[in-house]
């Protein structure tokens, strides 16, 4: 027939991918270099789709990479500087080897370094790009500041990502685009809305952690490197599209302010300045002093081809958010000693709040709540502020539900998240629509019974034998609610009831004649999913019921037990 | 030194010139013995010509200066000679054998006084010690330098050296990465454009190569931070924290029936349990041999003779189509290809009827194709969802399969009631580790082990052997 005879595994497949081994090799590195290098420049392995074909024959289980990828890495400058710190440690050791102490001072001055900026600049070419990839960043930033500094991984790592951290936190207050925070058992998630994107991360607790040790630690200080330094430009870019000045610095009378007595407990002063930030209880300085921009009005430009009604619905939208923004303004919180600060800092100077550090309780004012801190948060997730009620020291508190779960219609809504919602529109909805006289009979009750156990705690807060959180936050403030909004008459109502119901009327009669003209197959389909949906709300029913069940029955007790208790 | 020889030889023949060693004077008995030899060669001059005196009054000279540090007849009479003042006493003590034994001890050692510098003549100057070689030109060559310098031009060797440095640019040291002042600037604003050819700054190491599209996209479709399903709150409503409950303890099942089944599969058989029957099988073993074998003879024997017999069909029947074959005949030849030819012609025959037929069966045949089609759209779909499902899935990238971390999950009694009770779950470390691992972005690895190279070998020191 002719022609040369086509060997195995010479084209194809094959061809495409080379083991990491190979890959180790060409590049003449560790493999520890080697997986530092494939991090910084996010080249990663991947899993063939026929493995037999690729990996020549065989079965075994083995890390594949593109071979274009690695080729490409052959032109990193990078790889050269590994080299270069590979010989450097060898000199060193040597040095150290033959007590030449003048040659290993002369080698430390001349440590070879290297810089992952063209690295972040070529993996992310425009900002937005960065912006999209900062989520990884942030948790791992704010993961490696809350490290104890003992050694499991490098200092300077740990104070530098401490710094964008509160770099990063000092932003999101002063452009206050703090959206959904959710408190979970793992630590606490942040939601914000930057530039358009949302960008979520996860903080710890600030509690002392115990160190896994089936993670690997060297793995993550190479993501670490990378990410501050990606996070460092994000920031910078950020600073600048806020006018505000980078590193950071502190108003000039927010300054004045802070000189405290205290100055000399840091050892450096670098590091008193960055407490100072952190605290995020004073505004930054800006390049350009604002004076007169506070509340420009944003000028509208009504776009052709666009209805009123969408650009009406916007509208309203912005002011929603703006709103929103605003949430605590002209409110002022009292922190307890108790309370996590530093979350709750941020999350009250996000939506405008002042904060003030309370040294001690030790009398409690008229004019004040005092409440715990779940309130701010929930109000936060609502998008306006709850009744206090619910969230008084001493009562059982309204669970705290995430904001990142989006039920679709038919879903199982749970009770409280209706009565958010309820609350949303603006709407005053019972508490609980049955026993409404018992309740307001139990409100009573309720606030002799913490009465008395608040004067319970002041005692015992000496003995640090508190067995209930409690929080302290006056509003000095009297929010508008109750009176105004029980005026509330129905009157109103009935006539655009009547013609709701004509209009429901008309969209059903339409839907049935719609559903009769379906062909065969297509009724047959909308029939599937008109019994999924039902199923849906079935079981989101069964739900219901059997909370409500679960309700009665832990209400029964409570009772029994109150009346116990008497 | 001929001159100075002269000199002293004058002296020598001088009446007053005194002897040091006045052994030496044998003049007049060489006089006597007087040979004659030719006075025109010079070799004659050298052997025969009469220096004894002339030596020996040098040999005298030199030891006058070894020994008094010049000439004694030049030396002033206070320096040769002294006054003796002092009563001479007859030493008694050499009688004492104690004493002087102990002068004798004190006395240095004879090798040290051989070593010791006996002369009194100065030794000779180094001459190179104040010397200088090219001592001139070296005067002269940096009185140049000087003069040059005041000028201002530097030679030529420095100048090179200068020019090198500036080459090598000003040694900047990169701080490092992590330095927690580090400073950043604007890394995304345009930079000026370079009008140069791509290919010329690639190679040049002036741009980087670019970097290919295909590493832009993310292995996987998860995003980079999971948040943890509404049961995971610290103060969780009811259903969700019990929707999360039952999420892991369905995994807690699933990991209890695998381990289940391991122990099964592990577990000791039934069967292979001793029964009495066994036992005594296995208490007998070997007793009754002789007898069993007696048995096993037997059928043994009666088995060969069939098994003899056995084989020798198959030989046969493997031998004997061999033999057997035989030619067809002519006439079998063409039945054969008769019928051959009749069962195509048949074939033929009824796959046109079959195709007449198939044009009334026209209405099964497309609503075949329709369920056909209808098939392959839906294979086609599920595949999609498969592949759409495999973005988010991790993959296999080395030895080991992910295994996902175990789910975070407060019991109900656990549930603090307030945030300062709360007692965090899990790690976050860990987490993020994980859903590095799960993004596809570096493979799943176990911690190595530690390897011992060589094995440990106990030794019992005599120390501890003593103590115990």
């Amino acid at each position: 027939m002719g022609g040369l005879q086509k060997k195995k595994y010479e084209r194809g497949a094959a061809t495409n991918y080379i083991t990491r081994n190979k890959a180790r090799k060409k590049l003449q590195l560790s493999l520890a270099d080697f997986r530092r290098l494939c991090i910084l420049k996010g080249v990663y392995p991947h899993e063939p789709r026929h493995k037999k074909k690729v990996n020549k024959g065989s079965t075994a289980p083995r890390t594949f990479y593109f071979i274009k990828d690695i080729r490409f890495l052959l032109h990193e400058p990078i790889v050269r500087k590994f080299r270069e710190y590979k010989v450097f440690v060898r000199k060193l050791r040597k040095a150290y080897g033959k007590a030449e102490w003048t040659g290993v001072q002369r080698l430390r001055e001349n440590k070879p370094g290297y810089k992952l900026d063209h690295i972040v600049k070529e993996r992310y070419p425009t900002f937005i790009d960065a912006l999209r990839d900062v989520d990884d960043a942030l948790s791992m930033c704010f993961l490696f500041s809350t490290f104890a500094r003992t050694g499991k991984c490098h200092v300077q790592t740990i104070q530098l990502c401490r710094r964008l951290s509160v770099e990063w936190m000092n932003y999101v207050v002063t452009s206050r685009s703090l959206k959904k925070v959710f408190l979970s058992i793992k630590g606490i998630y942040y939601q914000a809305e930057v530039l358009g994107q949302p960008i979520t991360w996860l903080i710890p607790y600030q509690f002392a952690h115990n160190h896994p040790t089936d993670v690997d630690y060297r793995v993550m200080a190479t993501f670490t490197e990378l990410y501050t330094t990606l996070l460092g430009f994000v920031n910078f870019r950020l600073y600048q599209s806020l006018n505000l000045v980078y590193p950071p610095k502190l108003d000039v009378k927010a300054e004045a302010d802070l000189k405290a007595d205290f100055e000399e407990d840091y050892a450096m002063d670098s590091e008193s300045y960055l407490e100072k930030l952190a605290a995020l209880s004073a505004s930054l300085a800006r390049v350009v002093s604002r004076a007169e921009d506070e509340d420009a009005e944003l000028d509208h430009f009504p776009t052709e081809g666009e209805d009123p009604e969408t650009l009406e619905a916007r509208e309203k939208q912005l002011r929603a958010q703006d709103a929103q923004k605003k949430l605590f303004e002209g409110l002022k919180f009292f922190l307890n000693r108790e309370a996590p600060r530093e979350p709750l800092a941020f999350v009250l100077r996000c939506f405008g709040a002042e904060v003030v550090d309370r040294p001690n309780a030790d009398q409690q004012y008229i004019n004040r709540y005092y409440i715990q801190p779940q309130w701010v948060f929930d109000c936060i997730n609502a998008k306006l502020l709850l009744p206090v009620v619910d969230y008084f020291p001493g009562v059982t508190l309204p669970p705290h539900l995430s904001p990142f779960v989006e039920e679709k219609d038919g879903d199982y809504v749970p009770p409280e998240k209706l009565r958010l919602m309820a609350l949303q529109r603006g709407e005053r909805p019972e508490r609980r629509a049955e026993d409404e006289d018992d309740e307001e009979e139990d409100e009573d009750d309720d606030e002799d019974d913490d009465d008395e156990e608040e004067g319970e705690e002041e005692e015992e807060m000496d003995d640090e034998e508190l067995t209930d959180e409690k929080n302290l936050k006056a509003m000095e403030k009297q929010r508008s609610q109750g009176k105004a909004l029980a005026v509330k008459v129905t009157a109103g109502k009935a006539k655009t009831e009547n013609k709701m119901r004509t209009e429901q009327e008309e969209k059903a009669e339409e839907k049935r004649l719609a559903i009769m003209m379906m062909k065969k197959r297509e009724k047959y389909l909308y029939d599937k999913i008109m019994f999924g949906k039902k199923r849906k709300v079935r079981e989101a029913n069964k739900l219901a019921a059997k909370r409500k069940a679960h309700e009665d029955a832990s209400k029964a007790d409570k009772k029994k037990k109150k009346a116990k208790k008497q | 030194m001929a001159a100075a020889r002269k000199n002293k030889r004058v002296a020598a023949s001088q009446p007053g010139f005194l002897k040091l060693n006045p052994a030496i004077d044998h003049s007049e008995s060489i006089i006597g013995r007087r040979k004659r030899v030719n006075k025109n060669k010079k070799k004659n001059w050298n052997k025969h010509s009469d220096i004894q005196d002339v030596e020996e009054f040098l040999d005298d000279v030199r030891l006058q200066e070894k020994a008094t540090g010049g000439l004694v007849s030049e030396k002033p009479d206070d320096s040769l000679f002294y006054v003796d003042t002092c009563v001479r006493e007859q030493p008694k003590n050499i009688q004492q054998g104690g004493v002087q034994k102990k002068g004798k001890r004190s006395r240095p050692l004879r090798i040290d006084l051989i070593l010791q510098h006996d002369s009194l003549i100065p030794p000779p100057k180094d001459v190179l010690a104040y010397q200088q070689p090219n001592a001139k030109k070296q005067r002269r060559i940096s009185k140049r330098a000087g003069e040059l310098a005041a000028k201002g031009v530097l030679p030529r060797r420095q100048k090179q050296l200068l020019r090198q440095k500036a080459a090598a640019g000003p040694k900047v040291q990169t701080p490092a990465n992590n330095h927690p002042e580090r400073p950043y600037y604007d890394l995304w604003t345009e930079s000026s454009k370079d009008t140069a050819d791509p290919w010329y700054l690639e190679q040049t190491m002036k741009k980087l190569v670019k970097r290919p599209d295909k590493l832009n996209e993310k292995p996987s479709a998860l995003p980079a931070v999971e948040v943890i399903a509404p049961g995971g709150s610290y103060n969780p409503e009811f259903f969700s924290h019990q929707a999360l409950l039952l999420q892991a303890h369905e995994v807690e099942v699933k990991r209890q029936k695998e381990e289940e089944r391991l122990e099964r599969q592990l577990a000791f058989k039934r069967e292979d349990t001793a029964t009495t029957e066994t036992r005594f099988q296995e208490q007998v073993e070997g007793l009754l041999e002789e007898e069993e074998e007696e048995e096993e003879e037997g059928p043994v024997k009666e088995g060969e003779v069939p098994m003899k017999e056995g084989e020798d069909p198959a030989q046969n029947s493997s031998a004997k189509p061999k033999a057997h074959r035989e030619k067809k005949t002519e006439r079998q030849r063409k039945r054969e290809k008769a019928e051959k030819e009749k069962e195509q012609r048949r074939r033929v025959l009824q796959s046109l009827t079959g195709r007449r037929q198939q044009l009334f069966q026209l209405r099964s045949i497309r609503a075949e194709l329709k369920t056909r089609e209808q098939r392959t759209k839906q294979r086609q779909a599920q595949r999609r969802a498969r592949q759409e499902a495999q973005k988010t899935m991790p993959r296999r990238l080395g030895k080991l399969k992910f295994q996902a971390p175990d789910l975070e999950v407060q019991l109900s009694d656990e549930i603090p009631g307030s945030l300062r009770s709360l007692r965090p779950e899990g790690s976050i470390l860990k987490d993020r580790f994980k859903s590095l691992q799960k993004r596809n972005l570096i493979e799943p690895r176990e911690r190595a082990k530690f390897k011992r190279r060589h094995k440990l070998k106990y030794v019992e020191k005599r120390a501890f052997k003593a103590i115990t």
